[in-house]
């Protein structure tokens, strides 16, 4: 026994869609969503419900089981598990499905999935089977099986030609070899490009906790390598860092040889086909101590996860009164060269709150042009160019936004509310989420990337990019 | 069905096009129906027409005539045999795609006339040459077995499913393996199964070499399923335990979150063959990354971590003795998240880092969730009787809360001081008076009882504790029930210190509380006491006044026979919710499950084994959770079981004495709110219901229960063995 099937329940808890289960009975499925919509009717906020949801037997099922629910924009997807199965495995698998329909659908949402009804059972069969047991998920060897929904197709379904032989084995390119039958899960053969690419995206999000002094209490940096391989044949890939000290806690594609990474600290591997996560890492800000090649005396890594400079400050006054409070916050960015993007910064006024007024407006420092250290030109123009806020009142959250803080500068936020007959409790804390392009917090860098390629040769273009964001939660 | 559809409507012209002479039309056809048949409508009735275009090279069009087919099998069951034929046609295409569907199809259609066309081409596709068809083939078996195990070993099906553990391909091995599990488990679930039973699929070291190899190359969901298997295998000697701990660490590095827990619970259970402390150490260390990279997860994932490793830190508090700060609270996580994430810093907390956790701990005293913040103090409490030193910083901290004047906030404050207050006796009397200042704010039973029972203790050393406490004498039978019982035992010892100023408040409520009170328990305390003040004041001192133990926070939530038994379930419903997994899944398992233990036999799976019967038995009889079994769990002792138990294996003594050799200490620090961080306190009263609530309260009464003066009129003392069984029900909450 493992995971059951999968429902799909929209805005409303209305299923949607659902595998077929296996169970006797038609009012398992039921249970479970039943049980999901129970639990998210009782509690206040739709986050605060248990992610694992206990379902009693009734008396027709035999035995009980668990629902592993997780909600993905106005959607919200149940993996029943009966047995002792691990959650994770369900969560995971829930991950990866949804993965899959994004790759196939583009957005998933009520409406993309009713109009691909057809897709997505095909994709239930084949991804997981009625047994409970996770099957093909590699996005590779899937569409070899369940044909994307293109423009390609429709036109070739209208033509009417029988173009399945076809399909079925790559885009006609390996159509002698048949399906799953290359070496390698991740990757089909016979693929063909004109134009033979390998691109990296890394990208880093910073986590962290500051206190009411500005010292931060925590942070975390958790980066992961993104790649798009787009390469004729079966390329062999071996990419180093200049710096593979920063990297910690890595975790690696399926695709990469182990034994060298632990060895040299070389990622030797042989790429799927298209988008894929290449690694997951911690970044260690404190490289002396981290163990080179072989695994060392963990414990000072561990404490050497020492705190990292969090991109900007923020000065928080708030005045609490009887039935309401007024407050003044500032935002200065502390860096010299990169400007911080898309910044929200929430505050919850807690319960009651409301009658907010608000002034955004931008202070002095950083001036409206760009220093050098190849940032790009910001329009700073305007007092307060296009920073806003907004109130969410059903939730009590007051949101602030800028668009783009360029080095240096600052931002400011005044205004009150108030909370009717009761005291106010607003929560103490900030937070707020950022972007920063072309730039990671652990300076990682590729030293040298090879391709080589027994039968063909080529010379790929490459590409390295690298992306930040952050989430800090500010107290005060 | 025989009533012929109408000449009009959705389905007729559904129906037309089905049969349309047009290929595309009839495809558009199809997907139109299997929409209609998501949402809801019944197509059932085009069901020969759909039939019609199941013979297709249109490998898509195939697929979707299947799907109906699945769908309205378990309905139509008869007309689903018009379709054998193609089925067993389609297991000899030359395309393995349509070999293998076909094959998977017949599997899930659960059509008993079905299943008997299946074993020809089953055989065939489990010989296949194309790895895809052998391993959904291998699959194929598991459901058959679920359905006509006669079939499967009649066909000899097993025996070719053992010979494919070594095949080439891992994803076949990894197919296969899961196969066999699934087979093992539905086999060992039956009430009459020998232990040579050819189902069972016993891990034998030359499969566990087969499996060490496919391991590294398979599928993140095959490497779970052969993770799963080798967490089974019972290793020969030390050697081999190393061997397998060896092999299975760089699954640590796997993406896949479930492929890491699945392999820190291979680890988890290989460990205990491992001798060698420099390879524990390592493993131990290598633990941690993983699971903290687990962390950065969205939060449903976290909570699963979470719970883990609350489990893992139980029986290694080393793994992650530096990383508390992983564990902080953002104030947006979910509230499951923070509470767990509570739990673990409360796990780490040591004098290095102690004033982190406090200033993180006051931070969230001051959030907008009140749940959160009770538990936050609730915190605050429990490190304060963890860590000596801190103590007097956490009282420090817990004075600022109180200044706060929240209500709730102050309550609980209550609520901890008191705990503190039985674990460091005569330390912190000068802050009474802060405490006492709040009187008027308090109005949750709890809070209210608590300081009522600081009053009394400390009733000479207040002067106005004959007043304070007459506030609670004049609205005695408006009081709930733990209140009235402390009121009445504080009364009682204000007495015994002051008798000459309080002669008249404890004549005063011995009269209300035997003539007014309308609970039993409550008038039971007043008669005792009545008659011990009135014939021996000096047995009456020895018993309210008793000296207590102080109490401590356990090491563990869960007894430890049962932590090892959940650390093997790592990865797992079962370490989710720190239950053994027969008192939420399912029922039969049990019965075959321990009955192998007790022959495996060596004394500690045994005593594991009845210690889990126990706590599972417990729950059966409290019902408390709402995990209701189904009532039937055969040969297993029910309810009173727990005594016996208790006076036979050393293990179960340990789960019910936890960590200390003093069962009353253990009761003490059980039944205080301090040493349980999951239950709610009003949970706790449910359970106590009969017994007394008394015993969740360290009031005098129960301080008697160690004093040999009132073994017999023992009605605020139940006899110990009794208590001993709400107990194991509250084990098994934790």
């Amino acid at each position: 026994m493992a995971l059951d099937g999968i429902i799909i329940l929209d805005h409303y808890g209305r299923p949607i869609i659902q595998s077929g289960f296996r169970s006797s009975t038609t009012a398992y499925s039921l249970l479970h969503i039943d049980a999901v919509n129970n639990a998210l009717q009782k509690a206040e906020r739709s986050a605060d419900v248990d992610s694992v949801i206990y379902v009693p037997p009734s008396n027709t099922a035999n035995g009980s089981s668990a629902c592993c629910h997780v909600e993905v924009g106005d959607l919200r997807f149940l993996c029943p598990v009966s047995g002792d199965v691990d959650p994770l495995l369900a969560f995971a698998f829930l991950q990866t499905f949804i993965d899959i329909l994004r790759e196939y659908l583009g957005t998933v949402s009520a409406a993309t999935l009713r109009d691909n009804f057809d897709i997505v059972y095909q994709l239930f069969e084949e991804t997981l089977d009625s047994g409970g047991h996770p099957l093909t998920t590699y996005s590779n060897a899937l569409r070899d099986i369940v044909i994307p929904p293109s423009l390609l197709n429709k036109l070739l379904s209208v033509t009417g030609t029988n173009f399945n032989s076809t399909i079925n084995s790559g885009f006609g390119a390996g159509a002698a070899v048949g399906p799953f039958s290359s070496p390698l899960p991740w990757r089909k053969t016979g693929v063909r490009y004109n134009n033979n690419e390998i691109y990296f995206d890394i990208i880093e999000q910073l986590k962290a906790i500051v206190n009411k002094n500005g010292t931060v209490v925590s942070s975390h940096v958790h980066g992961k390598i993104e790649a798009n391989a787009k390469l004729s044949g079966t390329p062999d890939c071996s990419l180093n860092f200049t710096n593979p000290q920063v990297l910690d806690d890595c975790a690696l594609h399926p695709c990469v040889r182990l034994h060298r990474w632990n060895r040299d600290k070389m990622l030797s591997f042989v790429p799927p086909d298209g988008r894929f996560t290449l690694m997951d890492y911690t970044f260690s800000s404190n490289p002396l101590t981290s163990p080179t090649p072989t695994q060392q005396s963990l414990p000072s890594v561990m404490s050497s996860r020492s705190n990292l400079a969090i991109p900007f400050m923020i000065k928080a006054i708030v005045k609490l009164e009887d039935s309401g409070g007024s407050f003044d916050v500032t935002l200065t960015s502390r860096y010299s060269t990169h400007a911080l993007e898309n910044i929200v910064a929430d505050i919850n006024l807690g319960a009651g709150a409301g009658g907010i007024r608000c002034n955004v407006s931008r202070g002095s420092g950083g001036g409206g042009f760009i220093n050098a250290g190849g940032s790009r030109n910001l329009d700073t123009s305007g007092a307060s160019s296009g920073a806003s806020w907004s109130f969410d009142a059903q939730r009590t959250v007051l949101r602030w936004e800028i668009p783009i803080v360029s080095p240096s500068s600052s931002w400011s936020l005044h205004g009150s509310f108030s909370t009717g007959t009761r005291a106010p409790r607003p929560s103490h804390a900030i937070r707020v989420r950022f972007d920063i392009s072309s730039h990671t917090y652990s300076a990682l860098k590729v030293g040298q990337l090879k391709v080589t390629n027994a039968k063909e040769n080529y010379k790929p273009y490459k590409g390295v990019r690298g992306r930040s964001s952050g989430e800090v939660e500010w107290r005060w | 069905m025989s009533i012929k559809a109408p000449r009009k409507g959705e389905n007729y012209e559904l129906s037309v096009d089905l049969n349309s002479e047009y290929r595309e039309k009839r495809k558009d056809a199809i997907k139109r129906v299997i929409a209609s048949m998501t949402v809801g409508k019944d197509v059932s009735g085009l069901f020969p027409d759909v039939l019609k275009n199941m013979q297709t090279d249109d490998l898509e069009q195939k697929k979707l005539v299947y799907l109906y087919l699945m769908n309205y099998a378990k309905t139509q069951p008869e007309l689903v045999i018009l379709a054998v034929n193609t089925f067993v046609k389609d297991s000899d295409d030359p395309n393995p795609l349509v070999r293998a569907l076909a094959i998977r199809t017949m599997g899930v259609l659960r059509a008993e006339k079905i299943i008997d066309y299946l074993c020809d081409p089953l055989q065939k596709c489990l010989r296949d040459e194309n790895p895809y068809v052998r391993k959904t083939a291998a699959l194929c078996v598991a459901k058959l077995y679920d359905l006509k195990p006669e079939l499967v070993i009649d066909n000899g099906f097993l025996e070719q499913l053992h010979e494919m553990i070594a095949d080439s391909n891992p994803m076949v091995v990894a197919n296969t393996v899961a196969a066999l599990t699934d087979i093992h488990i539905a086999a060992s679930s039956q009430p009459s199964i020998s232990p040579n039973d050819p189902a069972l699929f016993p891990i034998s070291s030359s499969i566990l070499t087969k499996l060490l190899i496919a391991l590294n190359e398979c599928s993140e969901w095959g490497r779970v399923a052969i993770l799963n298997a080798l967490a089974r295998y019972v290793a020969k000697d030390d050697k081999e335990s190393e061997h397998i701990c060896e092999r299975v660490v760089p699954q640590f590095q796997h993406v896949n979150g479930s492929v890491v827990l699945a392999a820190v619970k291979v680890i988890m259970i290989h460990m205990r063959g491992v001798r060698r402390e420099d390879l524990i150490k390592q493993l131990v260390r290598k633990m941690a990354p993983p699971l903290v990279t687990l962390l950065s997860s969205p939060p449903e994932v976290q909570w699963v971590a979470l719970r883990n490793i609350n489990l893992l830190l139980q029986k290694r508090p080393d793994i992650l003795s530096n990383e508390m700060r992983v564990f902080f609270c953002k104030y947006n996580d979910p509230l499951y998240v923070k509470v767990e994430k509570l739990d673990i810093m409360v796990r780490l907390a040591g004098e290095n880092n102690v004033d982190a956790l406090l200033s993180e701990l006051k931070e969230y005293a001051s959030e907008v969730d009140v749940d959160f913040v009770r538990k936050s103090i609730k915190a605050i409490g429990q490190t304060a009787i963890k860590i000596d030193a801190a103590a007097e910083r956490c009282v420090h901290v817990l004075l600022d809360l109180i200044d706060t004047r929240v209500s709730y906030v102050v309550q609980e404050a209550v609520v901890v001081m008191k705990d503190i207050f039985r674990k460091y006796p005569s330390t912190y009397e000068g802050i009474i008076p802060t405490l006492c200042a709040n009187l008027d704010e308090l109005d949750e039973p709890e809070a209210k009882a608590s300081l009522i029972w600081i009053i009394g203790e400390y009733a000479n050393k207040i002067d106005n504790a004959d007043e304070l406490l007459g506030i609670f004498v004049d609205t005695f039978t408006e009081e709930s029930y733990p209140v009235q019982l402390q009121t009445l035992t504080a009364v009682v010892k204000l007495f015994l210190k002051k008798p000459d100023s309080s002669q008249g408040i404890v004549q005063r409520i011995l009269n209300t509380a035997t003539k007014d009170c309308d609970s039993p328990d409550v008038r039971d305390r007043a008669y005792i006491y009545w008659r011990l003040l009135s014939t021996d004041p000096g047995a009456a001192k020895a018993v309210v006044l008793a000296q207590r133990p102080p109490i401590s926070i356990p090491r563990t939530t869960v007894a430890p026979a049962l932590l090892e038994e959940l650390l093997g379930e790592v990865s797992s419903l079962a370490s989710v919710y720190h239950k053994p997994e027969e008192t939420f899944v399912g029922k039969g398992r049990v019965g075959a499950e321990s009955l192998q233990r007790k022959t495996d036999a060596p004394d500690d799976r045994f005593s594991t084994s009845k210690a889990l019967q126990t706590v599972a038995a417990g729950q059966q009889a409290e019902n408390l959770l709402d995990f209701d079994d189904a009532p039937a769990v055969e040969g297993r002792p029910s309810g009173l079981a727990a005594t016996e138990v208790l006076s036979h294996t050393p293990a179960a003594a340990n789960l019910l004495a936890g960590t200390s050799s003093n069962p009353l200490d253990d009761l003490v620090s059980i039944f205080g709110a301090p040493a349980t961080p999951a239950p709610p306190s009003a949970n706790s009263h449910d359970i106590f219901g009969g017994l007394g609530v008394n015993s969740t309260f360290p009031s005098g009464g129960t301080g008697s229960l160690g004093s040999p003066a009132v073994q017999s009129p023992s009605v605020a003392a139940p006899p110990l063995q009794k208590n001993q069984q709400p107990e194991d029900d509250l084990l098994g909450l934790f």
